[in-house]
C-alpha cells in the first residue's frame, strides 16, 4: 500500500504574548512542531503500512525549515518525504495550499491512501483534507476515529458525526482526515532518529512540480485578510471580591433568582 | 492571643492536620498569616504562652515535618505573591513569599507574567529587561509541583534534575527568617560566613544569634538529613535544610538560570536490570550534558501495566512490551541541535554496549513528545498510591514505606544488591523508581497487610545502617522531618544530634518551632 | 505582488518588526522598514502599522463576477428536522440580505423533511429542497455535488453553513470543486458598505486574533458560521415564499458507503440544562471532576467542560462546550477554572448569566462573565457544595 501523509508546520503554542511596554507581539524561541493531528495520520499511516506493506511518504508546504519536521516523521516510521517551497506558494490560503499538495501528491504518483490531520491547531479550518481529495477527485471520509477493516481495494472506518458515529466504507484510492481518537502515536527510537538524518527526502519548487503560478500562493488564494485584530474584552464584569464563603452565597443568590 | 489571626482548631481545619506522609497529628491553634508582621505577630503571642509551633506549606512533605504534634500551625498558604525581581549581572533574582506554589512559579516564570502592580520602580525596570530577554528556569523539580518555595527551602528539595543543578540550595540567593521570639535574620548567599565553626547571626534589631556549627562530615552525595554543616560554611546555608526548626521563613529570593536551547530526553528500555546499571555507570562517564538519569524497575512497571490496562486516565502511556523489565530516562539539556544529536547517539552507544537494542527507546525531540514521558514518570507513584488505596479497604494500618537513601557513585550496583537481596530474604513486593543517576531510588515497599508494613520499617532501619557504612545518605531529598529522625540518629550518632539540638537551642531556646523534627528534645525520646 | 512598504510613508518606527511572526521585517540602514524572504504573507504587520505604510498587494484577477446575486443559507437536516443553526444563519442571513437589497434562500436536502415552511419563517425569502431517499444522511460527496451543481447554474454571490461537523466537511470540497474561497468558523458577518464585500471574521491562533477577510474576486463567497452566535429571529408565520422542491435525481456516489449510524448523544444532553457547571483546566485534575459534578448535581444541573480535558480524557465528548463540541445556552452557566479561548466562548454565548471563577485575573472569560470571582475555583465549589449540602 502506497501511502502519503499531509504534514503541517505549527507553531508550538497559540498564545500571543505581547510586550508589556511597546504592546507588540514578542517572538518566542519556541520551536515549531508537527501540527499535532497530523502526528495521528502519520502513526495511522505506518500501522497500515505494517499491516499491509508497501511505503508512506510524508508531504508537506512550506518553508525550507520544514525539513527538519519531515525528517522528525521519518524517525517515527515514514520511508520518505518531499517538501513543496517556493516563494510562488507563500500567502496561499486552503484553496491554493490544497492545489500545491495535489501537485506534490501527483509527483508521488499511484497512491492508494492520503491521509491528513482532521484540522491545524493554527488555523483550525479542517478545509485541507476535503479540497485536497477535491483537487485530485477522489472519495474523502472526514474525522475518522478508527479503521475497523482494511485492505488494498477498501477501508471500513468509524467517523465522528454531528450525532454519534458512522460506520462507512470507502474505496481506494480515496483521502481521509483523521481525529485524536484514532490512536496513540509512538515516539521515535535512537535507531529511528539515525534513519531520519539519512533518509530519502526531495524539494521540489513550483516549477518542478509544473504549477500554475496564478492558481499558487497569494495569487491562487481568492481570500486575504484585510484586518487583525485582538478580540474586544472590555466588557465590565460584576466582580465579587469576598471571602470565598461570601462569594459562594452571593452565587447562590443568583442561582436562587434564575431558578 | 490575637484571635483574629490565630483561631482555634476545628473540624474545618483537619486537613491541616495531617501531609502528604498520610501521618496525623493534633495542634490547638491555627494561623493562616498575610505577611511578615502577621508571622512575628503570631510568633510572638506563641513565644509569650510557651505554644509550640508547626510552619506549612503545601502540606506535600513525605516525612511528616509539617505534622504538628501539639500547639499552633502557621500555615503560608496565604503568603503566595511574587513580590520583587532584580536584574544584576545578566542574573534575575525573584523575591517570593514562602507560600508560592511551585507550579505557579514555573507558569509564571514561563509564560513571563507576574502581578507586578505592588513592585517598586526597580522591580518593574527588572521586569521589562526579562520581558525582552531570552527565557528563563528555577531548576528545582520535585516531581510534586504543588510544593510550595517555603517547603522545598525547609527540606532543600530536589528532583530529577538536580542531577545536573544541584538541589534547591544552590538556587536561594536570600532569606528572611523570623525566630521564634519575633526578631528577623536574614542572610544573603556570598555575604556571611562561619568563622571556623561558630556561626553569628546579626538581627534586625541589632541583637545576635550565636551558634556553633556541628562537626559531622556530611556525605559527599545528594543530602536532605538534618542541618548543612561544614567549617567557614556560608551562614544562608544553615537556614536551608533545617525542617521548620530554626525559625519561619518570611521571604525567600530565588536564582533563575538561562533556560537551555535544546531538552531532548530519551527512555531506553532494558530487558534486564543489571545491564541498566552497568548503562548508567558508563553513560555518566561518557556522556555530557546530562540533566537527569531515571529509573523505573519491574515492581514499578508491572503496577503501570495493571492500572493502564484498568483506566483510561493511563492511556496516554506508550505501550511497555512485556520483554521490559526496567526503564531508564535519560534528559540532555544542549545549546545546540548538532550538540543534542552527538549526545543522544552517545547514549545510544553506551545502551548498545550495556546489552541494549537502539530501536527499543523512545526519543522527545520537543515538548508534547518530553511531556508523555514526563506523564510517565508522574504516573509511576500515582499508580502505585492507587494500589495502596485498594489495599487499604481490606487493611487500613498499612500504607506506603518509601526509602529516599542515596550512595556515592561506587556504590550503586552494592546498594542494589542489597535492596534486591534483603527484599527478597523479607519476602517483601516493592516498586522501585528515582535518581539512579544520583544512585538516589525510591525503594517503595507495597504491604499487604499490616505484619509484612512492620518488617519493611524494620529492614529501612537496616538500610539506614548499610547505607550510612557505603558514606551516604538517609534522606536524600524529602527530609528527616519526624518519620525519619531515627534515621538521623542512625546516620550520625547522638554525639552529633547533640551538636544540632545545641544549635537550635541557641536560635529556639523555648524549644518551640518543628518540634519532633530532625530529633527530639532530649536523648532517646 | 506581496509586502510592499511605502518609503514616503514609513516613519522608521520599528512597530511592523514587532508584530511580525516570521522575523522578515529589517529595518535599513536609512531608517526604513524591508522585507525580506523570509515573509509568509501573513499581513499581520500591514495592521500593525500607525501610519498605514504597509499593504499587501496582490494581482487582481479579471474574473467576471457580475452574474452572481443573492445569499444562500445551507440548511442541515437529521432525520427530516432541520437545525436550529439553520435558523441562526437565516437571522443573520437576512440582515445581510437587506443590506444588499438581494435575495434570501434557504438550501435543503433531505428525505421527508418536515415543516420546510420554517424556513421561511425565520427569514428565508425562498427555499430550494432537494428531497430524495439516497439524501436522508448527510453525505459529504452526493451533498457536496447537488451543491456544486446548483451554485454553477444559479450562482449565488454568498453561500453560509453552519459549522458542524458535516458543514465543515462538506463545505470545503465545494469550495475547491467551484474554485472559491471559504472562511472557516466565523462569530461576525458584515456588509463591507463600500464594496459591499462579505467580511468574514473569525478567531486565529487560537482565539487570541480575530481576522477579518474577504474573498474579492471568484464567487460564491462562502463561509461557516460557528454555532450558538449568530441570533435566530423569532418565527413569523405570515412570512410567505416559495418552496421550489427539485425535480433531479442526485448521483449515487459508491465510493463511500454509509454502513450504519451510531447516535451516541441520547436522552441527557448538557444543552437541554438550565444550569451547568463548565469546567477548564483550572480545575488542575481528573480527580477534581468529581466536585465539579457533585456541584452541578446539588444545583439540579449538568456539567460541561472546555476541549483540553477532554483531550486529556477528564469528561467525555458529550460534555464538551465550544466550537467543536456543542453550544450551549443555560439560564445560569457558572465557569469554574476556564481561561476562554474564542472556541470555547462562542460555544456559551447563549447563556443569560454567567459566573466565572479563576485565578488569572486577566483571564478571557471574565470578558464575557456577568460576576466575576478572581480566586481558586475548587475552593469556591467546595464552598457552594458545603453552603448547598447545608440546606
Amino acid at each position: 500500500m502506497k501511502i502519503l501523509v499531509c504534514v503541517k508546520q505549527v507553531p508550538s503554542t497559540n498564545e500571543v504574548r505581547l510586550d508589556p511596554v511597546t504592546k507588540t507581539i514578542i517572538r518566542d524561541g519556541r520551536q515549531a512542531v508537527i501540527n499535532p493531528f497530523d502526528t495521528y495520520a502519520i502513526e495511522e499511516a505506518v500501522r497500515l503500512k505494517e499491516k499491509h506493506g508497501g511505503t508512506v511518504c510524508a508531504i508537506s508546504m512550506g518553508i525550507p525549515a520544514t525539513e527538519r519536521l519531515l525528517r522528525d516523521a521519518m524517525a517515527r516510521g515514514v520511508d520518505q518525504s518531499i517538501l513543496l517551497t517556493d516563494r510562488a506558494f507563500a500567502g496561499a490560503d486552503t484553496l491554493a495550499t490544497s492545489y500545491a499538495l495535489s501537485l506534490g501528491a501527483k509527483q508521488v504518483g499511484d497512491f492508494d491512501l492520503i491521509i491528513c490531520g482532521k484540522m491545524a491547531v493554527d488555523g483550525d479550518t479542517a478545509q485541507i483534507g476535503p479540497e485536497l481529495s477535491a483537487q485530485l477527485g477522489i472519495p474523502y471520509v472526514t474525522d475518522v476515529c478508527e479503521i475497523l477493516e482494511s485492505s488494498e481495494e477498501k477501508l471500513r472506518c468509524k467517523k465522528i458525526t454531528d450525532h454519534g458515529f458512522a460506520e462507512v466504507e470507502i474505496k481506494l484510492p480515496a483521502l481521509i482526515t483523521v481525529s485524536k481518537d484514532i490512536n496513540m502515536p509512538r515516539l521515535p527510537s535512537i535507531s529511528g532518529v539515525r534513519f531520519s538524518l539519512q533518509a530519502p527526502f526531495r524539494v521540489y519548487t513550483a516549477a518542478e512540480v509544473g504549477a500554475d503560478v496564478n492558481r499558487c500562493g497569494l495569487s491562487g488564494s481568492p481570500t486575504q485578510v484585510v484586518k487583525s485584530f485582538t478580540p474586544d474584552r472590555t466588557h465590565q464584569a460584576t466582580h465579587l471580591n469576598g471571602t470565598t464563603s461570601e462569594n459562594a452565597d452571593a452565587v447562590l443568590k443568583i442561582f436562587e433568582e434564575v431558578r | 492571643m490575637q484571635a483574629e489571626l490565630i483561631k482555634p482548631m476545628s473540624e474545618d481545619f483537619a486537613d491541616y492536620l495531617r501531609d502528604e506522609s498520610r501521618s496525623i497529628g493534633h495542634a490547638e491553634h491555627i494561623a493562616f498569616p498575610h505577611s511578615e508582621e502577621e508571622i512575628v505577630a503570631a510568633l510572638r503571642a506563641c513565644y509569650q504562652q510557651g505554644e509550640k509551633i508547626t510552619v506549612q506549606g503545601a502540606r506535600t512533605g513525605l516525612a511528616a515535618a509539617a505534622v504538628p504534634y501539639g500547639g499552633c500551625i502557621i500555615n503560608m498558604s496565604r503568603m503566595n505573591r511574587v513580590t520583587a525581581m532584580r536584574h544584576e549581572n545578566g542574573t534575575y533574582y525573584l523575591t517570593l513569599q514562602p507560600g508560592v506554589v511551585l507550579s505557579e512559579l514555573k507558569k509564571m516564570i514561563g509564560s513571563k507574567k507576574f502581578d507586578t502592580a505592588d513592585w517598586d520602580e526597580d522591580a518593574k525596570q527588572a521586569y521589562v529587561d526579562f520581558c525582552k530577554d531570552g527565557e528563563f528556569f528555577f531548576s528545582p523539580d520535585p516531581t510534586e509541583t504543588s510544593a510550595t518555595i517555603g517547603g522545598m527551602v525547609c527540606c532543600n528539595a530536589s528532583g530529577a534534575r538536580s542531577y545536573h543543578y544541584g538541589a534547591t540550595r544552590p538556587h536561594i540567593h536570600r532569606v528572611r527568617m523570623a525566630l521564634a521570639d519575633g526578631r528577623i535574620i536574614s542572610a544573603e548567599r556570598g555575604k556571611g560566613r562561619a568563622n571556623g565553626y561558630d556561626a553569628v547571626f546579626t538581627c534586625e534589631d541589632g541583637s545576635q544569634v550565636s551558634a556553633k556549627v556541628p562537626s559531622y562530615r556530611m556525605p559527599h552525595t545528594k543530602n536532605a538529613s538534618g542541618y548543612y554543616a561544614e567549617k567557614d560554611m556560608e551562614l544562608i546555608d544553615l537556614l536551608i535544610s533545617s525542617d521548620g526548626t530554626l525559625g519561619v521563613m518570611t521571604e525567600i529570593e530565588v536564582t533563575l538560570l538561562p533556560q537551555p536551547q535544546i531538552i531532548w530526553g530519551v527512555s531506553l528500555l532494558f530487558e534486564n536490570e543489571q545491564s541498566s546499571l552497568e548503562f548508567v555507570d558508563q553513560m555518566r562517564r561518557t556522556v555530557e550534558g546530562v540533566a537527569s538519569v531515571e529509573f523505573f524497575d519491574t515492581g514499578a512497571l508491572d503496577v503501570l501495566r495493571e492500572q493502564k490496562r484498568k483506566s483510561t486516565a493511563f492511556s496516554a502511556l506508550p505501550v511497555i512490551e512485556p520483554f521490559v523489565t526496567t526503564v531508564v530516562y535519560v534528559e540532555l539539556h544542549c545549546d545546540t541541535e548538532e550538540q543534542a544529536q552527538q549526545r543522544l547517539f552517545a547514549v545510544g552507544e553506551a545502551f548498545t554496549k550495556a546489552g541494549g537494542k537502539e530501536e527499543n527507546s523512545w526519543v522527545a525531540r520537543n515538548q508534547s513528545d518530553l511531556d508523555r514521558l514526563m506523564f510517565f514518570r508522574h504516573a509511576v507513584p500515582e499508580s502505585v498510591n492507587m494500589l495502596i488505596d485498594q489495599r487499604k479497604q481490606k487493611d487500613p494500618t498499612i500504607t506506603k514505606l518509601g526509602a529516599d537513601m542515596s550512595v556515592p557513585n561506587e556504590h550503586l550496583f552494592d546498594v542494589v544488591k542489597l535492596y534486591r537481596a534483603t527484599l527478597k530474604e523479607n519476602n517483601l513486593e516493592s516498586a522501585t523508581w528515582g535518581h539512579v543517576g544520583n544512585n538516589h531510588l525510591h525503594v517503595n515497599v507495597l504491604p499487604n497487610n499490616a505484619e509484612e508494613y512492620n518488617r519493611a520499617k524494620e529492614l529501612f532501619k537496616t538500610w539506614a545502617a548499610k547505607v550510612t557504612e557505603m558514606g551516604g545518605a538517609v534522606s536524600a531529598e524529602h527530609g528527616v522531618g519526624k518519620l525519619k529522625a531515627a534515621f538521623l540518629t542512625i546516620m550520625y550518632g547522638e554525639k552529633h544530634i547533640d551538636e544540632m539540638r545545641a544549635l537550635k537551642r541557641a536560635f529556639d531556646p523555648k524549644w518551640l518551632l518543628g518540634v519532633g523534627n530532625l530529633f527530639s528534645e532530649k536523648e532517646g525520646i | 505582488m506581496g509586502i510592499v512598504i511605502d518609503k514616503s510613508l514609513c516613519i522608521g518606527c520599528g512597530t511592523c518588526l514587532g508584530a511580525c511572526g516570521s522575523g522578515a521585517l529589517e529595518m535599513t540602514d536609512e531608517g526604513f522598514a524591508a522585507v525580506n524572504d523570509q515573509c509568509v504573507m501573513c499581513g499581520m504587520c500591514v495592521d500593525a502599522c500607525p501610519v498605514g505604510a504597509i499593504e499587501l498587494k496582490k494581482d487582481v484577477g479579471d474574473n467576471d463576477i457580475s452574474a452572481y446575486h443573492g445569499i444562500w443559507v445551507f440548511a442541515q437536516q437529521s432525520e427530516g428536522e432541520i437545525l436550529p443553526v439553520a435558523f441562526e444563519l437565516l437571522g443573520k442571513g437576512r440582515e445581510l440580505a437587506d443590506s444588499l437589497g438581494e435575495a434570501l434562500t434557504a438550501v435543503c436536502f433531505g428525505s421527508n423533511v418536515k415543516n420546510p415552511e420554517k424556513l421561511i419563517h425565520a427569514g428565508a425569502d425562498s427555499v430550494l429542497l432537494a428531497d430524495d431517499a439516497s439524501l436522508a444522511f448527510p453525505m459529504d460527496l452526493p451533498y457536496a455535488d447537488l451543491l456544486t451543481n446548483l451554485i454553477h447554474e444559479r450562482k449565488p454571490a454568498i453561500v453560509l453553513y453552519g459549522a458542524t461537523a458535516f458543514g465543515r466537511s462538506m463545505a470545503p470540497r465545494v469550495a475547491a470543486t467551484v474554485g472559491t474561497g471559504l472562511t472557516a468558523d466565523c462569530t461576525i458577518l458584515e456588509i463591507d458598505e463600500e464594496t459591499k464585500l462579505l467580511r468574514q471574521t473569525r478567531p486565529a491562533f487560537g482565539g487570541n486574533l480575530m481576522a477579518t477577510i474577504i474573498c474579492p474576486n471568484t464567487r460564491p463567497q462562502m463561509a461557516t458560521v460557528c454555532l450558538g452566535v449568530m441570533p435566530a429571529l423569532e418565527p413569523n408565520t405570515a412570512r410567505t415564499g416559495n418552496i421550489e422542491r427539485l425535480q433531479i435525481k442526485p448521483q449515487q456516489f459508491d465510493a463511500v458507503k454509509l454502513l450504519n449510524t451510531i447516535s451516541e448523544i441520547t436522552g441527557d444532553n448538557i444543552i437541554d440544562y438550565d444550569i451547568l457547571v463548565v469546567a477548564g483546566k483550572g480545575v488542575g485534575s481528573k480527580e477534581n471532576m468529581k466536585i465539579v459534578k457533585r456541584l452541578a448535581e446539588l444545583l439540579g444541573g449538568n456539567y460541561g467542560v472546555s476541549r483540553p480535558l477532554v483531550d486529556a480524557g477528564w469528561a467525555e465528548y458529550q460534555h464538551q462546550i465550544g466550537q467543536t463540541g456543542c453550544s450551549v445556552s443555560p439560564k445560569l452557566l457558572i465557569s469554574v477554572g476556564v481561561s476562554g479561548a474564542i472556541q470555547h466562548l462562542s460555544g456559551i454565548g447563549g447563556a443569560q448569566t454567567v459566573v466565572a471563577v479563576n485565578t488569572d485575573p486577566d483571564a478571557p472569560i471574565f470578558g464575557v462573565a456577568d460576576y466575576a470571582i478572581v480566586g481558586d475555583c475548587i475552593e469556591f465549589m467546595q464552598e457552594m457544595i458545603a453552603q448547598l449540602e447545608e440546606k
